[in-house]
């Protein structure tokens, strides 16, 4: 590959040549011309290329001159001290028209990588204020990586123990911590401006075990350092490194400001959540307790008669079954909570599924026709204990928001993508309005807010069991009929052992 | 001729159990499980006291007993299960005369029917000393006499506790007595009661801290003491 000065420096040398293969033909052509002519061809290669180039040039064209041009011609002597003023006059053009469009070239370098730079940057705080909470960091890392071309950058914060390290580049930046102390203790209680390197006080350089220089750079909000940038940027200025670092810094703060805000509503909605749960509880409980406590103080009056003895305790043993149902139900939040929930998946037939949770809630389901149909004779890979509980809470809505005279319908199936299984009621159906709602804690249907059943949890333990089995449940209205709710369980599925 | 009570509740179960127990005392009992239930049992049955939850579906527990205080004087006690003071009060404020908690012990609602059921056949004399325990108020003449003794109340305070005294073992919101004694625009200002209400007790219990007359209801009011114990 030639360069370009080398090129400018041929075709300059050509002009040379060319120019005085021109004059030669005229013999009555001064000196003077002569010279001004090739003069010109030298200012044009200084002003084209670098210095040596143009001084190559100039001495050339000196000694054409010379030899062709000053008497006495054919030779280099020099025989009018005169000519001696003309060399040197060729040097000093070529040199000052050189400096003069090298630094021209210069300051518009410059100017252009200014742009270059300021565009990063521009760039680089846009992506920042799209950062999201989760991996912010590692994004505004990658951010920077990308921006800038550094293959090794990185963002230290210092955590509780050692350094919290966000990598971004292609490599990761290696890097011992004391250095990183250094970096951050140098940076206390000083704060001061490097014109000349466009960067505050604080930064410095490393060499790393494969002998690479990581620039380490403090992040700073305000004039406080919360960590260090650390980045291996070779063709990276240090006053470019100083001002992505104060993006960083803000990205930083921002993605800190976000996570505490999140953590406040999180917090928030948990207060929600305990007041809610109080007020629910509080009727919840206060119902059966009452009419308990009440029964059993009526089975205490001897004169009670049989009949209405036994009403007595009929009604406290549904209440206690009200009571139990509701602290199950408490109980699977807590731990839907706790994510103490873990699939144990195992092969079963769908049908064994429904089996389970029809038979646990029997109770709910009493005189009630419910329709079932397992067409399929495939085994799915599933925690049926989640699943039929699950399913269980679906069947006790079903019950709940239709007339006893109606069947309930229950199609389960095991099909390519895993178990389905879904329950279909004929009752009012479900509010458009209320279909956001339904999976939410203690959200109740109208009917049960009018009759007031139910715990407002159903559904909130329905979706969580569900998400722990690696499942999902929704809801939707049949025409003709009431609501339908399906349950989907992503598993392998199996043609059924001993079919054959 | 016995008692009725009408007693009005949602929940099934609480109606199959307060009914027997109601009856077992030997009232007359009939139900209902909503509040227009409820208001067209007044007019029919005219009951003689209103056992009445505030958590109705498709009304407020509240406008049942302004309704039927409006034109009635049909006692109420409010079945809560909220375990919300404001709605105790608001429902005292709009004409119940006393309210339980549910879970309630079944001899505290009795005594409570008990008390209301009172109140209705004896209208509190206009006149004559009021005797309670070892009080007996003088209304003509402002004196109090505690065992024997002469006590020596403030016009504020006899005020007080002639107004708790008219209404024995019924409770009273702090707004009712804050009307009763300062005027409506003091209704505010619970604080003036407070006082007042320390300063009284301090003159008329023995033990002002224990006390047997006055009784604090939390949140919501005072009970002045049907039988001081």
């Amino acid at each position: 590959m030639i360069s370009r000065d080398a090129l400018v420096l041929i075709a300059g040398l050509a002009v040379v040549a060319a120019a005085t293969a021109v004059l030669r033909m005229f013999l009555a052509v001064s000196p003077t011309t002569v010279a001004l002519a090739l003069l010109l061809v030298v200012l044009a290669t200084a002003t084209l290329s670098r210095l040596w180039v143009a001084i190559v040039v100039s001495i050339v064209a000196m000694l054409v001159l010379n030899f062709f041009f000053l008497p006495p011609v054919g030779t280099f002597t020099i025989a009018d001290p005169e000519n001696w003023v003309a060399l040197f006059a060729f040097l000093i053009v070529a040199v000052i028209a050189s400096q003069l469009s090298a630094a021209a070239r210069d300051r518009e370098r410059e100017a252009v990588s200014r742009r270059n730079e300021v565009t990063r940057l521009f760039d680089l705080s846009r992506d920042v204020l799209l950062t999201e909470t989760a991996g912010g960091l590692e994004a505004l890392t990658r951010h920077v990586s990308r921006r800038f071309d550094l293959a090794k950058v990185a963002v230290c914060l210092p955590a509780d123990e050692g350094w919290e390290m966000h990598q971004g580049g292609e490599e990761p930046v290696v890097i011992e911590e004391a250095d990183l102390e250094r970096t951050l203790a140098s940076t206390r209680g000083v704060l001061e401006f490097d014109a000349h390197a466009r960067a505050y006080s604080g930064y410095t350089s490393v060499m790393s075990a494969s002998g690479e220089s990581i620039s380490l750079i403090p992040l700073r909000h305000g004039t406080k350092a919360i960590g260090v940038l650390a980045a291996v940027a070779p063709g990276v200025d240090l006053g470019t490194l100083d001002a992505v670092a104060g993006v960083a810094a803000i990205a930083i703060e921002r993605v800190q400001f976000l996570r505490e805000r999140e953590a406040a509503a999180i917090v928030r909605q948990k207060a929600d959540l305990a007041s809610m749960l109080l007020a629910s509880l509080s009727h919840d409980l206060r119902t059966p307790l009452t009419a308990i406590r009440v029964a059993v103080e009526n089975l205490r009056q001897d004169s009670l008669e049989t009949d209405a003895r036994r009403e007595q305790v009929r009604v406290a043993l549904l209440e206690l079954d009200r009571l139990t149902r509701l602290f199950q139900d408490i109980l699977d939040m807590a731990r839907i909570d706790a994510q103490g929930i873990v699939a144990e998946n195992q092969w079963v037939s769908p049908a064994d599924i429904v089996d389970a949770a029809t038979a646990y809630v029997r109770h709910a389901l009493e005189g009630r026709t419910v329709r079932v149909e397992a067409t399929s004779d495939a085994d799915v890979e599933v925690d049926p204990r989640l699943v039929s509980a699950a399913l269980a809470h679906l069947l006790e809505n079903a019950a709940q928001y239709s007339a006893r005279d109606q069947p309930i319908g229950v199609a389960a199936r095991a099909g390519a993508s895993g178990f389905e299984v879904s329950v279909t009621d004929k009752g009012p159906g479900l509010d458009p309005g209320e279909l956001d709602h339904l999976f939410e804690r203690f959200y109740r249907g109208r009917l049960a807010r009018q009759a007031s059943f139910g715990t407002g949890m159903g559904l909130a333990i329905t979706r969580g069991l569900l998400a722990a089995a690696g499942g999902r449940v929704w809801a939707e209205n049949v025409p003709g009929a009431g609501a339908r709710f399906t349950i989907a369980v992503p598993c392998p599925t199996r043609a059924a052992a001993g079919v054959e | 001729m016995p008692l009725r009570i009408l007693v009005v509740d949602d929940e099934p179960n609480i109606l199959a159990t307060l009914a027997p127990l109601l009856r077992s005392r030997g009232y007359d009992v009939t139900t209902a499980m909503n509040g227009r239930g409820a208001l067209e049992a007044v007019e029919r049955d005219n009951p003689d006291l209103i056992v009445l939850d505030l958590g109705l579906p498709d009304m407020d527990g509240v406008d049942v007993c302004r309704l039927v205080r409006d034109g009635r004087a049909t006692p109420i006690i409010v079945l809560s299960a909220r375990g919300a003071e404001d709605d105790k009060v608001r429902a005292l404020d709009s004409g119940a005369d006393d309210y339980v908690t549910k879970p309630f012990g079944v001899e505290e609602l009795l005594a409570r029917v008990r008390v209301a059921l009172r109140r209705t056949d004896v209208t509190p004399a206009q006149s004559g000393p009021i005797v309670l325990g070892s009080l007996v108020i003088d209304r003509e003449r402002f004196r109090l006499v505690r065992d024997g003794e002469e006590v020596r109340l403030t016009p504020k305070e006899f005020e007080l506790l002639i107004f708790l005294a008219q209404h024995p073992g019924r409770v009273l919101t702090h707004r009712a007595i804050l009307k009763a004694i300062w005027g409506p625009h003091a209704v505010d200002q619970p604080e003036h009661l407070r006082v007042l209400i320390g300063s009284l007790r301090k003159k008329i219990e023995r033990d002002p801290s224990s006390p047997r007359y006055i009784l604090t209801e939390p949140w919501v009011g005072y009970r002045f003491a049907d039988e001081p114990a």
